[in-house]
């Protein structure tokens, strides 16, 4: 990603770059063919330098690292934009500081993603600036591989089938902010837009997509439903949900462009399973239609929103960078703290609301707080934690375990 | 939501707002957290994330969050609340409101200990709309310090609304 897509007039003169980049590597290349090569260098070495060889290449090697780093760090500097992936004292260091900025993860890992959100989420500062406004914007993207992800507040039971989830390789998460169920996989991208808690709008920030996608494809019927939601016709491309904290807010969305929307069926509950019955004060999933949006590509859609932030919140004298972000960032601590709570059994199966099941053929119902079963009508199991309970299904034979997993 | 606030603010004469956010702001005289006890609390703050809190001489506080931030968060579908005799710091996350698709956190405004939550907040989340500053206050909590609450940070009603309609919507 040295060279990334660029509109307008930089174009040629990054197009020149890369070709002075190419032709300065051709000669250090070390492919499988250089090992021909080997004698004749071992010669010249050993006729030129008093290292030994082995020393001779590996300095070699590291020029033309810090050669790159030169070249890398000119590009920045020249054309504003970031080509190498943060490190980690880098990334603290940008989202302390005030300021816009957008970041693409190069992850597809969802814990590392949620946590990386969640990181520049409540790293960034909550101040104005000099103008009293809010000047601390910033815009994530990130992929994730197959996974459902569940809103805080909902009950995981009551949303998905885990039994199907495992045997299709999907990871189950609990998020960090409200609202109902989603699929991800590698054709969806998601997309996070941080601002101040004044500021926070639901529709505003899918308004801005809506109106950067219709400009790429005027022909395209994108609108926003009654819900706020993105919809290509009568259905859903894209799923939004928020989080308001110290003085911030985010609006976090999922936007389809070539999911494997075939593979989504049976991994999410119908709101109503003949059999079960659920009471629980827990948020529903609204069940929606869904559709690819018209776009080729998830790094499309992020080069278009990416320029049209930069149009928004760019000012004459203040570009907006990208930034890209890989996993050596989970070496923050507070990030790597994120990923293990994001993969607990407390976070995703002992968090939640109240719920209270009942099974119509059985008689049987339960009752569970923060996890643990504090009623039921088999008693053996009050006390225990409702995971347990159901890794322990098949010793109640009694019940269909179909119901519940 | 919180914007549409904001333009109401800028259209009214500033004397008004200061009239009109006072008494929507201030404490309900008809709920727990003021009969608590029978002189009422000595003291009623606000935080500058929205939330109340309202002490009683013996140390006993009743904590909720601001019509202000209730009508811009919009309808509530579920309150997310502390957990009986747990500890928290000030500025601890006591709890969330999850409203049309948002959730929003709660802090503790002074440190101490939950002595109980507001369960009727569990069956019935829209109370928050009904009488935030009242019925549905969310947690009450034993305090460490009720000096605690002369903390600079802290707001009056008349500061809290003042910092209202200075807020840049």
């Amino acid at each position: 990603m040295l060279i990334a897509p660029q509109r307008g007039p930089l174009k040629g003169h990054l197009v020149r770059y890369g070709l002075r980049w190419i032709r300065s590597q051709v000669p250090f290349k070390l492919g499988d063919d250089s090992s021909k090569f080997t004698e004749l260098n071992e010669m010249y070495t050993d006729m030129f330098s008093q290292n030994t060889s082995g020393k001779t290449v590996a300095t070699q090697s590291e020029n033309y690292k810090d050669m790159i780093d030169e070249l890398n760090k000119e590009t920045d500097q020249l054309f504003n934009f970031q080509s190498h992936k943060l490190h980690p004292k880098e990334l603290e260091e940008i989202v302390k500081k005030p300021g816009r900025f957008i970041i693409q993860s190069l992850s597809k890992n969802p814990y590392y993603n949620l946590a990386l959100e969640n990181y520049v989420f409540n790293n960034t500062p909550s101040g104005h600036d000099k103008h009293n406004k809010f000047g601390n914007q910033r815009l994530l993207f990130y992929v994730n591989k197959d996974c459902v992800v569940i809103g805080k507040n909902q009950t995981v039971w009551k949303e998905v089938y885990l039994t199907s989830l495992a045997k299709r390789g999907y990871e189950l998460l609990r998020r960090l902010s409200g609202g109902g169920t989603v699929v991800h996989d590698l054709g969806n991208v998601n997309y996070s837009f941080i601002t101040s808690r004044d500021e926070f709008e639901r529709d505003f920030f899918n308004k801005l997509i809506v109106q950067w996608l219709t400009r790429v494809k005027p022909e395209g019927p994108l609108a926003l439903s009654q819900r706020g939601d993105i919809v290509l016709g009568d259905k859903k491309v894209s799923g939004s949900a928020f989080k308001i904290a110290r003085g911030k807010s985010y609006h976090h969305g999922t936007m389809l462009i070539n999911s494997n929307l075939d593979q989504f069926q049976g991994l999410l509950k119908p709101s109503n399973i003949a059999g079960i019955t659920w009471k629980c004060n827990s948020v529903d999933s609204v069940r929606s239609n869904v559709t690819n949006v018209f776009l080729n590509s998830t790094q499309e859609f992020m080069d278009i929103c990416s320029s049209g932030f930069k149009q928004h919140y760019g000012t004459a004298d203040r570009n907006i960078p990208i930034l890209l972000c890989d996993e050596e960032i989970s070496e923050i601590d507070e990030i790597q703290d994120e990923i293990s709570r994001l993969k607990s059994d407390k976070w995703k199966y002992l968090a939640g609301p109240k719920f209270c099941l009942s099974l119509a053929n059985e008689n049987c119902s339960i009752t569970v707080e923060k996890g643990i079963i504090t009623e039921s009508s088999i008693p053996s199991i009050v006390g225990s934690s409702f995971l347990d309970f159901t890794k322990d299904l098949d010793s109640f034979q009694f019940i269909d375990r179909n119901l519940i997993l | 939501m919180l914007r549409s606030v904001g333009v109401i603010s800028r259209r009214q004469p500033l004397l008004r707002l200061f009239a009109r956010s006072q008494s929507s702001n201030a404490l309900t005289k008809t709920a727990l957290p003021f009969t608590y006890s029978s002189s009422g609390p000595i003291s009623v703050k606000y935080t500058a994330q929205h939330e109340w809190i309202a002490a009683h001489s013996d140390g006993i506080a009743f904590v909720g969050i601001t019509k202000y931030a209730a009508d811009a968060l919009g309808d509530a579908t579920y309150i997310e609340l502390p957990e009986t005799e747990m500890e928290f710091e000030k500025g601890d996350s006591l709890g969330s409101v999850e409203s049309v698709k948002s959730a929003s956190e709660i802090y503790q405004p002074a440190s101490g200990t939950v002595q109980g939550a507001n369960g009727a907040l569990e069956e019935a989340p829209q109370l928050i709309n009904q009488d935030p500053m009242g019925a549905a206050w969310i947690a009450k909590v034993k305090l460490n310090d009720l000096k605690d609450l002369e903390s600079e940070d802290l707001l009056d009603l008349e500061q809290y609304a003042k910092s209202l309609s200075h807020d840049d919507h």
